[in-house]
């Protein structure tokens, strides 16, 4: 006697099959996952007390980057400049545009502007902006096409492997030193003999780039 | 039995009326609801980045500023160097420029940025309890200087702790000018009364004496403790240090004679436990040799042979030879004691003491005050800092005659037992946010300047103390700038500047007086021994009189000698426990004069015969969440005339048992103490072998460490003949590294978290232990056996021979701390530092203290020394930045630099001239567990003494 329909074949197939594939898809969804500009929040835009454009004061009117970010030269973090430095400039011009009101109250309050951060790094990540900047790191390698962001988004993903690929080779993503602030650098033709000259002039070491206790301590 | 309804919970909207059921439309909602805020609260919270509206000058955000200041302790000054990130002071560090730190820090000044964050802190004013605003509190208190004023200060008392502040001095000077007929009282728990008597029947003046270990080549300690804690610690250990590498020129002797274990007993070539009564006697018999001609000593043989020894030695060191005696004897021992150090010429200066004011006041005792408080001549009592209400002697009754006074003023950073007995109480400014002046050991004067603005609304003495002149809004820079703008050489403002950032105020020190020959004292007739014990009290290691102890790092500190952690014990000897019938952990009561505490009895070889030995500072009723009710109140049966032993205590078995916390043991099994802490005397140090590899058998690892490019390879020696196990390189560790507190409840499960501990061996007997130190933090093995084990490769090596643990990889198998044979991982078996921390240590201001370069770890993972990796890592930065290599011994780590001793070198074993590369040339040069093969990275020199030749070994 048949207790089984006959299209309990197929299925009894399917349900062994996929009991390998499953996971394999699961793992492989989980990957895409992390990997995702869904997990990373990479190109997320986010809103700003003051919608601060890169696009005009970096592509337009061609502020160096160290003109508030003025300690990415020496520490770890690049600073965001204090309500002074934009009232270096807003004191003159725009003095009562309705967008810079923010800006100048909080001068007059004495409060301090609680800007969105975009790039997020994990806690137990010790990232430095100072060696990557001294060993011919640009801004714009990893911050993207920062002037041409009218809102400034996180271009790259921030996920460890995107870390690892730069610290395994690190020469694809040096410039010479006059270079790292110029966000419209683009590598020469040669650039392969370039970027090994500057491997030797910065004196980069690979074998211990990729030490965990590089980044995490 | 019935059920009891223990929560009774409301009816909630969504249970339905009376029925309790739901319906399937709420159900749905609810399940909606939930799903829907499930899923908010997994979205990444926004993180904001906050500017400044103006940049301070020099700050940059997230980089280190190092201010010098001045830390005191007991009122002393000891100059410090603090991290300052973000305007948040994170570690402290010695002031090499300062001659009462020399670069080094102790246990004390390391945790002071624990304490200025400590939540417990009082932040407002109180008046009888009840909260009170500044307004009504100078109205409250103008009034009553109104009246006092008109009495011409009558019934007026100020009540300090030892004042060496040139500007607190001068503002007491004000006024005891304003107010007459008023009184400036003063006593300090630790107090030095029987050394300042013996001075003035020495010399007639109350001298302070100054010793020069580094100049002494022979030192007899006649139960004093140079290099155990104290605000002289470090000049102390740095100069007993200078005089102990067999390298160095005259190596010393040191002989110590004492009561109780201390550190220096413990570093000595020949120690002896005898009671008091007998070491003022050892005193006479040196003084004999010498030609004092006083009584005849009576001295067992046993000592008395050691004794001549080492009066001999002292006789053969004219100019070398130094005598120091405790606080535990009398003032005629102290003067008999100066009179041998005249005669031999001793390395020891003698100056004028700090503690006076420069119109020449000088205050009167507690005794004093409370006498006059009982007799009601008091009405107005202002006590700045102090809290004699815990730690005065008990027989002068302070919190009783305190009631007298109408007026009862007490500033103070706790609202202590004195705060609470208080008609007004202030919060004080803790020393980091304050501006000041003290004076250390040598008189040398240093700035305090704060390194925060009050957080909790706290006053400086120097802010009450104008109050009191009617100089109500000064404020404590301007005072402090104004005691010293006669004094300045140039231009004010450029010698005020200088002084702050050198941390001293230079050619301040106290010159050296000759005050010509002292007198020999009268020696009273030798005290017929009783059979009654006698309580030896020494101040705490750890908490010092008490003060600390609302410090969780302090509690948490093992004391030196006996590991002891969260409550102190009553020491005995092993014979002295045996004929009580005692073991260690039974709860006994001690009855003296009338008084009695509880305390827990350990057992502890070389306490002297008849002696109890037992620390202050612990069983504070007011100290906070982590100091309340921790130990025994040893205040309690201390009498003013009895301040450092008390004669005639019985000792009762109660019964009960209260287990001594320990965080290890003394190591005393002699097999492995010959073989993990080698001693070797002085004499034989010529036959050593030099060994500088690890180990000679072979081995299948590379003979040389594997060598990258121009790259590091990290190591660290440590000197164990000249560590004197005082903890600062624990504390020092702790800070540093956010090294979490677990509380006695986990200790008692023989938890803690420290990645550097010191491991206590004895080489001696149970009779007479010779005891010696051996700090052990992470070995960094370049055959590491906690790598292999770990299943998802938490605990790796890096190329230039760390070997590290990624947290954030860590699952917790513990694996690695089974197969560490030096058992140096430490793992989180609760949020200790993340969300289940011990007492008030989860709460927000403590989270200011933790340094920013350091994950804090979180539940479930293991983690062990990092060869402060953040400091190796910030130097090659820096180092890369400016394009060079990291200097020869650049990089510091903070055991390194907290050690009075410089016993921990630190270095890179690929530069030819590092230190760590000079020490492990050294013949002594051993490394842990050698023959296991893990090559360890931290190696060790080996103990070395000096006994006399001739003493045996059953004399000592």
């Amino acid at each position: 006697m048949q207790i089984f329909r006959p299209g309990a074949n197929a299925i009894a197939t399917l349900v062994l099959a996929s009991i390998g594939v499953i996971p394999v898809l699961a793992i492989g969804l989980a990957y895409q996952i992390v990997g995702s500009a869904y997990t990373t929040d990479q190109d997320v835009t986010r809103n700003q007390p003051v919608p601060f454009s890169h696009e005009h004061h970096v592509g337009g009117l061609g502020l160096d980057c160290r003109y508030c970010h003025a300690s990415v030269e020496t520490a770890r973090f690049a600073g965001v400049p204090p309500t002074e430095t934009c009232m270096t400039c807003h004191s003159q011009i725009w003095t009562n545009a309705e967008m810079l009101a923010p800006v100048r109250t909080s001068l007059a309050d004495n409060k301090p502007i609680a800007w969105q951060r975009v790039n997020k790094l994990p806690s137990y990540v010790y990232f430095d902006h100072s060696i990557h900047v001294a060993k011919g790191v640009g801004c714009s390698t990893c911050h993207g096409p920062i002037h041409q962001m009218k809102l400034t988004r996180q271009a790259a993903p921030l996920t460890m492997h995107w870390c690892l690929d730069c610290h395994r080779d690190p020469a694809k993503s040096l410039r010479p030193r006059e270079a790292v602030f110029d966000s419209e650098w683009k590598p020469p033709a040669d650039a392969e003999k370039s970027a090994s000259q500057l491997m030797a002039t910065y004196h980069i070491r690979t074998d211990h780039l990729t030490d965990c206790s590089i980044c995490h301590r | 039995m019935p059920p009891v309804n223990e929560l009774p919970v409301k009816q909630s909207r969504i249970s339905g009326r009376g029925t309790g059921a739901l319906n399937r439309r709420q159900a749905l909602g609810v399940l909606a609801s939930g799903i829907a805020s499930g899923l908010a609260a997994c979205s990444k919270p926004d993180q904001q980045i906050i500017p400044y509206v103006k940049l301070p000058e020099r700050v940059v955000p997230g980089e280190p500023l190092k201010f010098a200041t001045t830390l005191p302790l007991s009122g002393i000054g000891r100059g410090v160097i603090v991290t300052s990130i973000d305007g948040r002071p994170i570690k402290v560090e010695g002031n090499p420029r300062h001659p009462a730190s020399l670069g080094a820090t102790d246990v004390f000044a390391e945790a002071a940025v624990l304490s200025l964050y400590d939540p417990d802190r009082s932040r407002t004013i109180l008046n009888s309890g009840a909260i009170a605003s500044r307004e009504a509190f100078r109205q409250a208190l103008q009034a009553h200087l109104q009246q006092v004023r008109q009495r011409g200060g009558e019934g007026f008392r100020l009540l300090t702790g030892r004042v060496t502040s040139p500007t607190l001095l001068r503002q007491i000077d004000d006024v005891l000018q304003l107010f007459p007929k008023a009184a400036w009282h003063a006593y300090e728990p630790v107090d030095e009364d029987s050394e300042r008597d013996g001075a003035m029947l020495a010399y007639g003046r109350p001298l302070q004496i100054v010793p020069r270990l580094e100049k002494a080549r022979v030192l007899v300690n006649l139960d004093a403790d140079p290099l155990g804690p104290g605000p002289d610690q470090l000049r102390a250990a740095r100069g007993f240090a200078d005089r102990r590498t067999p390298q160095g020129e005259g190596f010393s002797r040191i002989y110590s004679i004492e009561a109780a274990p201390t550190l220096t007993g413990a570093k000595a070539d020949h120690r002896i436990a005898l009671h008091p009564r007998l070491i003022s006697e050892a005193g006479i018999a040196i003084a004999n040799s010498m030609g004092a001609e006083i009584r005849q000593a009576e001295l067992p043989d046993h000592v008395l042979r050691v004794v001549k020894q080492a009066a001999a030695d002292l006789s053969a060191n004219r100019g070398g030879g130094l005598v120091l005696a405790g606080q535990a004897l009398s003032p005629e021992s102290h003067a008999l004691v100066h009179w041998i150090n005249q005669h031999l010429q001793a390395p020891v200066d003698l100056i004028d003491r700090a503690d006076r004011t420069a119109a020449g006041r000088e205050a009167a005792t507690l005794a004093e005050l409370t006498r006059d408080l009982a007799s009601g001549a008091v009405d107005t009592l202002v006590l700045i800092g102090v809290n004699p209400a815990y730690d005065a002697p008990a027989d002068l009754e302070f919190a009783r005659h305190s009631a007298k006074a109408s007026f009862r003023l007490h500033l103070g950073c706790y609202v202590d037992e004195t705060a609470v007995l208080s008609t007004w109480h202030i919060p004080q400014t803790h020393i980091l946010e304050a501006w000041s002046d003290l004076r250390s050991r040598d008189g040398t004067a240093s700035l305090v300047q704060p390194l925060i603005r009050p957080l909790f609304q706290g006053w400086t003495d120097h802010e009450v103390l104008a109050l009191l002149t009617r100089h109500a809004d000064a404020s404590p820079y301007d005072l402090v700038r104004e005691t010293w703008r006669p004094k300045a050489q140039g231009g004010f403002e450029e010698w005020w500047r200088q002084a702050l950032h050198d941390g001293v105020i230079a050619a301040s020190a106290a010159p050296p007086i000759t005050p010509g020959p002292p007198k020999l004292p009268n020696v009273s007739a030798v005290v017929t021994p009783s059979a009654a014990m006698t309580i030896l009290l020494r101040p705490d290691p750890s908490l010092w009189d008490g003060s600390f102890a609302n410090n969780a790092w302090l509690q948490e500190c093992p004391k030196p000698l006996t590991k002891q952690v969260w409550g102190n014990s009553l020491a005995l000897n092993p014979q002295e426990a045996k004929r009580f019938g005692l073991s260690s952990g039974d709860v006994v009561t001690l009855v003296a004069d009338g008084r009695q505490i509880e305390a827990p009895i350990a057992v502890e070889p070389g306490v002297a015969d008849g002696i109890a030995s037992l620390t202050l500072g612990l069983g504070r009723r007011n100290a906070g969440a982590i100091g309340n009710g921790v130990g025994a109140n040893a205040f309690a049966i201390r009498t003013a005339t009895h301040s450092w032993t008390i004669p005639e205590v019985t000792i009762t078995k109660t019964g009960r048992r209260d287990e001594i916390l320990t965080t290890q043991n003394v190591v005393r099994t002699a097999a492995d103490v010959r073989e993990l802490y080698p001693l070797h005397d002085l004499s034989e140090l010529g036959k050593l072998q030099t060994t500088s590899s690890a180990d000679a058998r072979p081995s299948l690892l590379p003979e040389q460490p594997p060598q990258t490019d121009d790259g590091h390879a990290w190591a660290m020696v440590i000197d164990a003949s000249i560590c004197i196990g005082c903890n600062a390189c624990v504390v020092a560790c702790q800070a540093e590294n956010n090294v979490a507190v677990v509380g006695p409840e986990e200790v008692a499960r023989g938890r803690d978290m420290h990645w550097l501990r010191v491991d206590v061996y004895d080489h001696g007997s149970a009779a007479s232990p010779k005891l010696g130190f051996q700090p052990v933090p992470c070995m960094h093995c370049e055959h590491a056996p906690c790598e292999p084990v770990c299943p998802v490769a938490a605990s790796v090596h890096d190329s230039e021979g760390l070997n590290v643990q990624v947290y954030n990889r860590c699952i917790g198998t513990r694996f690695c701390e089974a197969n560490c044979p030096y058992k140096v991982r430490r793992f989180n078996f609760f949020g200790y530092a993340d969300g289940e921390e011990y007492a008030n240590l989860g709460l927000e201001p403590y989270r200011a203290q933790r340094n920013p370069e350091v994950t804090v770890r979180a539940r479930g993972v293991m983690e062990k020394c990092t060869y402060c990796v953040q400091r190796i890592s910030a130097s090659r930065r820096a180092a890369e930045r400016d394009e060079r290599l990291i200097g020869v011994d650049e990089v510091k780590t903070a055991c390194q630099s907290a050690c009075p001793t410089s016993a921990i070198t630190f270095g890179d074993l690929h530069q030819q001239d590092s230190a760590v590369n000079r020490q492990k040339a050294d013949p002594r040069h051993y490394a842990l567990l050698g023959h296991l093969g893990t090559r360890p990275r931290t190696t060790y020199l080996a103990d070395v003494r000096n006994p006399a030749p001739g003493l045996d070994e059953e004399a000592t």
